[in-house]
């Protein structure tokens, strides 16, 4: 039964990203350990997002509150805004909007500068200076992207709540102890646990995603942007996937 | 390599800081769900749990004291709740105290609250059954809402009635002219009067609140299934039943009481006031005077608690502002 | 660091006409694109060969093939006495290190500067060295191409010319027994070539290394190559010093002495 070409090729990539994440199960976890290169990639993956995904955040937090005021003082319930708020920033969109901003800042490097080292030879003259590029390259990113999400996503969360504080105090008068603790009365840990492990998968398919799309990246540079392109694409409809996969789990275990 | 150092204790700083955020939360979310600290269990008994799930929040007069631990099914008619509570509270709990479910807020999560019964009862153990009370539904408010309106209606008409009554019989006035009772009396026709008149009113304002409801309007559907309101809307209505039943009795004893008057004068069995002092007769009186006011006083409290109350706020001075 | 030494001791000891790189009835095809069609080639200790064929011939296959870049259809390829295809990816790692290649595309780590795209290999596989050391070698291996002064640059601020030379600092840096060199001279003005010529035999005589040179450069071949290899349609066409193929009258041969 011939596919048509364009299943073909979704069929193909599928495939490949799955002996590729498989790939990274059978090498990632064995000696020898990049160290010095994972904490590197960290710093860069991780601590060099902050700023954008703080930044994001914040406004996020902020339009957020201001977008759900007017309808919640139609109901009377003003007071219900940092629950709301709270909720709604530690369960979804928190998560999500910083995997998104993380895939567009991260995949995209990733997959560039994998998409370049790879048109240039120089994944090539990796494997031939006895450094196993998997490893070295991939590996590294890969785990930092998925070690790193989560706490960016909990900074995130932080800032975007701060955000929301802001946002009421600019039409309204609460006070910051108050405030925290109705976000923290209306939260509990089925809100707060299954949100925090969704975060690394999103992180490991941003990761992945990219490390697959660079480290396959065909020739020329077009390839390159190519790559990066599609690696943006890719790991944010995974994300989407993904976070249609949590919530039905949670669901499942009844942690809703 | 020294920014390579650099680096590295900036990326720590970064981690740290997120873990920090997390460990905080985690204490924060953790400080109301009993996760951590000592607690010991209690369990009630419902016929139906409306929901409720474990995790749900457990409160000891209005105080947020515990969780919903498990929900099991005993039999067809009986399901069992285990409650965790804070070991702190078992100083406070009492094995004669009311569990009652109601709802949390406007978005409805369930909570279980225990009462106080304030009846000297030995303070409950782990593993103790507390005592339930039934929760108000929804549809069981606007239910008693729809009949006690009529009932409202015919008491406040009868409250009249009796005020009339007194005012008019002045037979009565001569007879009162001394002593306690008489001051009584007064105090209280002024009372039943007002009472009367909110009644009206509130028979009015409840017409307008069913009506709307009816035509779906606003958002007070959702509104009714907070519970304050529930609970103050359903001690109103109790109150002026109260109120009319006292009346009623009043009303009969009046009734009695001149009736007794006129065959005693007619008779000839000495003088009205000697009658008066019949000691029977003037507790009885006095005593449904004082119900009378009782009644009244707590109606008129539910009613001003009912108009505080934030949410229909709003909707009580578009109310006044219509009746301008 | 030690380990390499050792080895080096021993095949000192060795016969010096002993076969560091033999490669037999070597295949490789592109689909329908026969690259490689049984090649065959020894090279010996302390041997200059130079392989000179059209461009689009195979030759930057055929050293691909040898480093275990690409995987040949079929034939086998003995490097040091070992075969490849036996090879663990460890093992593969390891005797990585004891093989040079340049790159035709030079390869630098666009990431990183000149030092560390030096010191990269050091720092994997002669990680005893202290930074000092460390240091001291790339130094020596810059001086040796006569770029001491871009140190610190990254290899977007070099010249093409300067970045073959930084590319061929880092195929020498791990002081390899085996070199393949990809062009090493094209795209340099005829005296930087020159230089890098001799480089090339001062590092065949200082350490008694074998070097296979892919080169279109005759200046080049003549000064470094021992004997030359004709790679022409998939395989070993002719073979011999300068002056025998100059006057080999094969017109396939002829028409790149002309
Ligand atoms: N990865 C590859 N996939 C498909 N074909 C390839 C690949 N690499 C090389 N080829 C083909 O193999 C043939 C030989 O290429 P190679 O790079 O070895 O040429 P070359 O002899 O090095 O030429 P030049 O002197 O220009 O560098 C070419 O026809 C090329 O198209
Ligand atoms: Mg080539």
């Amino acid at each position: 039964m011939p596919l048509p070409p364009t299943w073909q090729q979704f069929l193909d990539e599928a495939g490949g990203l799955s002996r590729f994440t498989g790939r990274f199960f059978s090498q990632g976890f064995k000696p020898r350990y990049e160290i010095t290169e994972l904490l590197r990639q960290c710093y860069i993956i991780g601590y060099k997002s902050l700023p954008l995904v703080g930044l994001t955040g914040f406004i996020m937090g902020l339009v957020l509150t201001m977008q759900l005021r007017p309808s919640l003082i139609s109901y009377g319930a003003e007071s219900q805004l940092p629950a709301m708020v709270g909720i709604a920033v530690v369960r979804e969109i928190g998560p999500v909007i910083t995997a998104l901003i993380f895939a567009g800042k991260i995949g995209s490097s990733i997959g560039a500068e994998l998409g370049s080292m790879k048109v240039t030879e120089q994944i090539d003259a990796m494997e031939v200076s006895g450094t196993n590029p998997f490893k070295y390259l991939v590996v590294t990113r890969v785990m930092a992207a998925t070690l790193m999400l989560p706490v960016l996503v909990i900074l995130s969360d932080a800032i975007s709540l701060y955000g929301s504080y802001l946002g009421i105090n600019i039409k309204g008068v609460i006070s910051m102890d108050l405030y925290f603790k109705q976000v923290f009365d209306a939260l509990s840990f089925d809100d707060f646990v299954p949100a925090f492990i969704k975060t690394y998968f999103f992180g490991f398919a941003v990761g992945m995603v990219g490390c697959f799309k660079g480290f396959n990246s065909s020739k020329g540079t077009e390839g390159v942007g190519r790559s990066a392109n599609s690696a943006v694409v890719v790991s944010s409809v995974l994300i989407f996937i993904l976070d249609l996969l949590a919530v039905q789990i949670t669901d499942i275990l009844g942690l809703n | 390599m020294a920014k390579r150092a650099i680096n590295n204790v900036k990326l720590g700083f970064f981690v740290l800081a997120g873990l920090l955020i997390m460990i905080f939360s985690l204490y924060m979310i953790g400080k109301d769900t009993n996760m951590f600290g000592s607690n010991y269990t209690l369990k009630v008994r419902f016929e139906n749990v409306h929901g409720l799930t474990s995790g749900n929040n457990v409160r000891y007069s209005g105080i947020q004291v515990g969780t919903v631990k498990r929900v099991k099914i005993l039999s067809d008619t009986l399901i069992e709740v285990s409650m965790l509570i804070d070991t702190k509270m078992k100083q406070y709990i009492h094995k004669n105290d009311i569990v009652s479910m109601s709802t949390d807020g406007l978005m409805g999560n369930r909570i279980l609250n225990i009462t106080p019964a304030k009846d000297g009862s030995p303070l409950a153990e782990n593993g103790d059954l507390l005592i339930t009370k039934k929760s108000v539904s929804t549809d069981e408010m606007l239910e008693t809402l729809d009949k006690t309106n009529k009932n409202i209606r015919d008491i406040s008409q009868e409250l009249k009635l009796t005020v009339l009554k007194i005012n008019n019989s002045s037979a009565l006035w001569k007879l009162l002219t001394e002593e306690t009772l008489p001051d009584n009396l007064r105090a209280s026709s002024f009372s039943i009067r007002k009472a009367a008149a909110n009644a009206d009113g509130m028979v009015q304002d409840l017409h307008t609140i069913i009506n709307d409801l009816r035509a779906g309007k606003g958002s007070l559907g959702s509104i009714l299934t907070d519970t304050a309101i529930a609970y103050n809307l359903n001690e109103a209505v109790l109150s002026i039943q109260q109120v009319g039943n006292h009346a009623d009795e009043l009303v009969r004893e009046l009734d009695d009481l001149t009736k007794g008057l006129k065959s005693d004068v007619n008779s000839g069995k000495g003088p009205a006031h000697a009658i008066l002092k019949d000691s029977t007769l003037v507790i009885k009186l006095n005593n449904s005077l004082s119900n009378i006011e009782k009644g009244t006083e707590a109606f008129n409290q539910n009613m001003e608690a009912l108009k505080h109350n934030f949410l229909l706020r709003g909707y009580f001075k578009r109310l006044e502002k219509r009746k301008k | 660091m030690e380990q390499v030494l050792t080895i080096k001791q021993e095949s000192k000891v060795l016969e010096v006409t002993e076969n560091v790189l033999v490669i037999k009835s070597l295949y490789k095809s592109f689909g329908e694109n026969h690259v490689l069609a049984d090649f065959n080639l020894e090279l010996r200790k302390g041997e200059n060969v130079a392989v000179l064929g059209k461009s689009g011939s195979g030759k930057s296959v055929l050293i691909k093939c040898i480093i275990g870049l690409l995987v040949p259809d079929t034939g086998s390829i003995n490097v040091l006495g070992r075969n490849i295809e036996e090879l663990s990816i460890h093992e593969m790692d390891e005797l990585r290190t004891k093989i040079g290649f340049l790159f035709q595309s030079n390869a630098l780590y666009d990431s990183m500067t000149v030092r560390e795209n030096l010191e990269f290999p050091l720092r994997r596989h002669w990680i005893k060295l202290s930074a000092g050391e460390r240091d001291k070698k790339v130094m020596e291996v810059l001086t040796n191409v006569g770029l001491a002064h871009t140190v610190d640059m990254m290899p977007v601020e070099l010249s093409g010319g300067m970045r073959k030379r930084i590319a061929l600092a880092r195929t020498l840096i791990l002081d390899p027994e085996i070199i393949l060199y990809d062009e090493p001279t094209t795209g340099l003005d005829p005296i930087t070539g020159k230089g890098i010529s001799t480089l090339i035999k001062e590092m065949g005589e200082k350490y008694n290394t074998s070097a296979l040179i892919i080169s279109h450069d005759m200046s080049c071949i003549r000064a470094t190559a021992d004997r030359i290899v004709m790679l022409i349609d998939g395989r070993c066409y002719a073979g011999g010093t300068y002056e025998e193929l100059r006057e080999n009258k094969d017109p396939k041969v002829k028409q790149f002495f002309e």
